[in-house]
């Protein structure tokens, strides 16, 4: 069905900006850039390009809009004369012809300047071809200023149309002007059309949608009509009478028992039988509406004799009033069934019946013995079913306490708590206490639970787990305690203390330097030991014998000694028993040498700073697969 | 209004506090803070990061099994309000967090008790081996010798005297 594709049509821009927008495309999306000492078959390609760009992209946009404008002929009949009524069928035929025209024209033009274009011998005759080519397309479209307007007015109005089935359940409301036909449909639907006192405050149609008995029902609103011949009618009225005609509805005639709308109940009987036509093969209902003001029991004889005889044609007349809502559901109901009755009927004598029926079987069980088993229908369904019927209120519900109490209403939904004693309603129930949810802990059984741990509790504290055990320990114990302590301090400070000696270069050995008697002494009186008096002990002598041999003799002009004397080298030991005390000493010391040397041996080293490496990429580490193992190294 | 707890380090996550994720499976998981985020994101496992709870109870360095625990804990089945058995519950809370605080610090301190006895030994272990660091080892030697001297001098001099 074309239904929805009235809000998928494509914007129909005005000519300018149509011209506009092809143009400024046309000189985005092809090449810009052309020079007079190409090769003239590349300027004749560069301005034929253009022309037929700008050609392909009107005759795109135009094809489009023609194509998205739905064609009279192919839409459902009431629509066609929808738009036949609110457009004029011949304009609307009009523009579109237009259109094609055009888009042919400049089909042609672009034809015939890309032809002429071969002829062109210079960058200047192609320059202007193109230039003309591309005025002409463009008057073209100028010209077409008023049908592009039209088009896209009858777009967005096309778009507005209240989407309207016509091939599903509809009732539709007709009548006076304010009879009461939008307020008909405001309460049997959830639509929200206007309600005012003054005549044809509906200027069109509207839709509304109920449910009855599982089925979606559309409710049409029209516009009210007037008494006059057809051709006397304007657009409004028109549209009313367009969808009477083709919609296969139920017809819910509405009249004005009051006389309120201001014309009479003969001139609405008289509107009535002028376009009874209309109602033929259609389900036929008249609503005697605001009767909560003139019942028509209250009429006078005439008036009372019209309904009468309305009764007697066989179409039923209900009394309602949209005030009060009597009456609107039998209205519903009636007509629904009456219209699915007529549906069903018309289903009934087509063609495609049969196929349906003959695949419909409907099982009755056998009985299997003479019990009676008629449908059981619990009570509390049936008291709902009667209520429902009824239509009346059930309680008092918190909204029309909320409108009674107005600006004092405060939601207090406290009150409906189901607790054990009524006046905790309002407490304030603690939730968090430092740290722990209450929740957590809520138990009815906690007052046991509590007794029994603190039973336990109890027994252990008798059997002393808690007691402080902290023994007095001995005398020694606490004086090996603080000399532990001592050593600890000890040793971090001399930690300390290499970490400060600022030594970078070759280290000296400890005997090189020299200790002073000062500090000597005073460490070992740290350590203990009773360092007074101690001139005449070893140290100190020595330390004196040095000083006398330390002092410097003037040279004299002597001849350098030739020849150690025989006094230096008794004195002096030979270098590699010198320090040595005894035996024992020089076997390690010579042990201890062997040792050292004994790696860079193996290594080839010439001595410990060698550090040449004979073999930077060893195969057997760098060359093979990666199989398994780690792969962080290579 | 609930006080959470976070899946990371068992902390208590506020109300207005931390992130919580939800899976893809449905499984919420609240953080209290981005430090716990932030390692679940890296996939740690709680039950091996050394500064959560879970480690601390899985590991043993905390009560874990108590009866003063059994009281805190989720329930599915909610209790209709009362007035009275709030109030008992609050007062029982006090009590049963008092016992359980001590009973935590009793099993910490169980816990420590061999460190001390460890501690003790490597003192001693430390004088004996160090103890020249702060001493020489002859240091009272001096001393000593000569107060033996001098006892033994006087020995000999009252030996002579009874003598004679």
């Amino acid at each position: 069905m074309a239904l929805y594709n009235f809000k998928k049509i494509m914007v129909v821009p005005t000519a300018k900006d149509f011209i506009d927008v092809t143009l400024s495309k046309t000189q985005r999306k092809t090449p810009t850039v052309v020079h007079k000492h190409y090769q003239i078959h590349r300027i004749r390609h560069f301005y034929m390009r253009k022309v037929k760009f700008t050609q392909q992209n009107y005759h795109d946009r135009l094809t489009q809009i023609l194509t998205d404008f739905p064609k009279l002929d192919d839409i459902h009949p009431f629509y066609a004369d929808l738009m036949n009524v609110l457009y004029d069928k011949d304009h609307y035929k009009l523009a579109l012809g237009q259109l094609n025209i055009a888009k042919n024209l400049i089909d042609n033009v672009a034809k015939d300047y890309v032809r002429l274009m071969k002829y062109g011998d210079s960058l200047y005759r192609c320059k202007q071809l193109k230039r003309a080519a591309l005025g002409r397309m463009c008057t073209i479209l100028k010209r077409q200023k008023s049908s592009l307007e039209y088009l896209e007015q009858v777009r967005q109005h096309l778009s507005r149309l209240p989407s309207i089935d016509p091939n599903t359940r509809t009732l539709l409301l007709c009548g006076y002007p304010n009879v009461g036909k939008s307020s008909f449909i405001n309460k049997v639907t959830r639509a929200d059309v206007d309600v005012q006192p003054y005549a044809f405050t509906t200027k069109s149609l509207f839709v509304g949608h109920m449910d009855y008995r599982y089925l979606r029902w559309q409710v049409v609103d029209t516009p009210g009509i007037l008494d006059h011949p057809l051709e006397e009618r304007n657009t409004i009225e028109m549209q009313a009478i367009t969808a009477l005609a083709h919609l296969r509805a139920a017809v819910l005639y509405v009249m004005d028992v009051s006389e309120q709308c201001g014309h009479t109940l003969q001139e609405q009987l008289e509107l009535f039988n002028s376009i009874r036509p209309l109602f033929a093969n259609k389900p036929l209902i008249i609503v005697a509406n605001k009767c909560d003001v003139k019942k028509i029991s209250e009429l006078s004889e005439e008036n009372q004799k019209i309904f009468a005889d309305l009764s007697a044609e066989g179409i039923p007349v209900i009394e309602t009033s949209t005030l009060t809502e009597e009456g609107v559901m039998q209205v519903k109901t009636e007509a629904c069934d009456q219209l699915l009755a007529h549906r069903v009927n018309t289903k009934m004598k087509g063609k495609k019946v049969h196929d349906v029926l003959n695949r419909l079987h409907l099982a009755m069980p056998a009985k299997r013995d003479e019990k009676e088993r008629p449908p059981f229908i619990p009570e509390g369904a049936m008291v709902r079913r009667k209520a429902m019927e009824v239509d009346a209120p059930k309680r008092k519900l918190e909204r029309d306490l909320e409108l009674e109490l107005g600006d004092d209403y405060i939601l207090d939904l406290q009150k409906y708590w189901d607790l054990m004693n009524e006046d905790e309603k309002r407490d304030k129930i603690p939730e968090v206490w430092e740290g722990h949810n209450i929740a957590d802990f809520i138990d009815p059984g906690i007052m046991k639970k509590l007794e029994e741990l603190e039973k336990e509790e109890e027994l252990k504290e008798r059997a002393g787990e808690y007691d402080s055990d902290e023994e007095s320990e001995d005398e020694e114990m606490q004086e090996i305690r603080i000399l532990a302590e001592q050593i600890r301090e000890k040793k971090q400070l001399k930690v300390l203390e290499s970490k400060e000696k600022d030594v970078h270069g070759p280290r000296m050995p400890r005997t090189a330097t020299k200790v002073e008697r000062k500090r000597l002494e005073k460490e070992m009186g740290n350590l203990g030991l009773d360092m007074d008096d101690k001139d005449d002990s070893h140290y100190a002598q020595q330390a004196r014998r040095s000083r006398s041999v330390a002092k410097k003799r003037k040279r004299e002009a002597s001849a350098p000694p030739t020849s150690r004397t025989r006094s230096q080298s008794a004195s002096r030991p030979p270098r590699d028993q010198s320090g040595l005390r005894d035996a024992k000493m020089v076997k390690k010391t010579k042990k201890m040498m062997k040792k050292s040397q004994k790696d860079m041996n193996r290594q080839g080293k010439k001595g410990e700073s060698d550090r040449h490496v004979f073999d930077l990429k060893p195969k057997h580490l760098l060359a093979g697969k990666r199989k398994s193992g780690t792969t962080d190294r290579r | 209004m609930r006080i959470e707890k976070c899946y990371f380090c068992s902390g208590p996550v506020y109300p207005g506090h931390g992130v919580m994720f939800v899976r893809n499976d449905c499984k919420t998981f609240r953080f209290c803070k981005s430090k716990c985020h932030k390692n679940f994101k890296k996939k740690r496992n709680p039950r091996k990061t050394r500064w959560t709870k879970a480690f601390r109870k899985a590991s043993g360095k905390e009560l874990t099994v108590d009866n003063s625990l059994e009281f805190e804990k989720r329930r599915n089945i909610p209790v209709k309000y009362n007035r009275e058995l709030w109030d008992k519950t609050v007062e029982a809370m006090k009590k049963v967090s008092e016992i359980k605080h001590k009973r935590q610090a009793r099993f910490i301190m169980n816990r420590l008790k061999k460190g001390k006895e460890l501690e003790k030994e490597e003192a001693i272990n430390e004088v004996k081996k160090n103890i020249h660091l702060i001493k020489a080892p002859h240091a009272g030697k001096a001393k000593q010798l000569e107060d033996k001297m001098v006892q033994k001098l006087q020995e000999d001099v009252d030996m002579r005297e009874e003598e004679d």
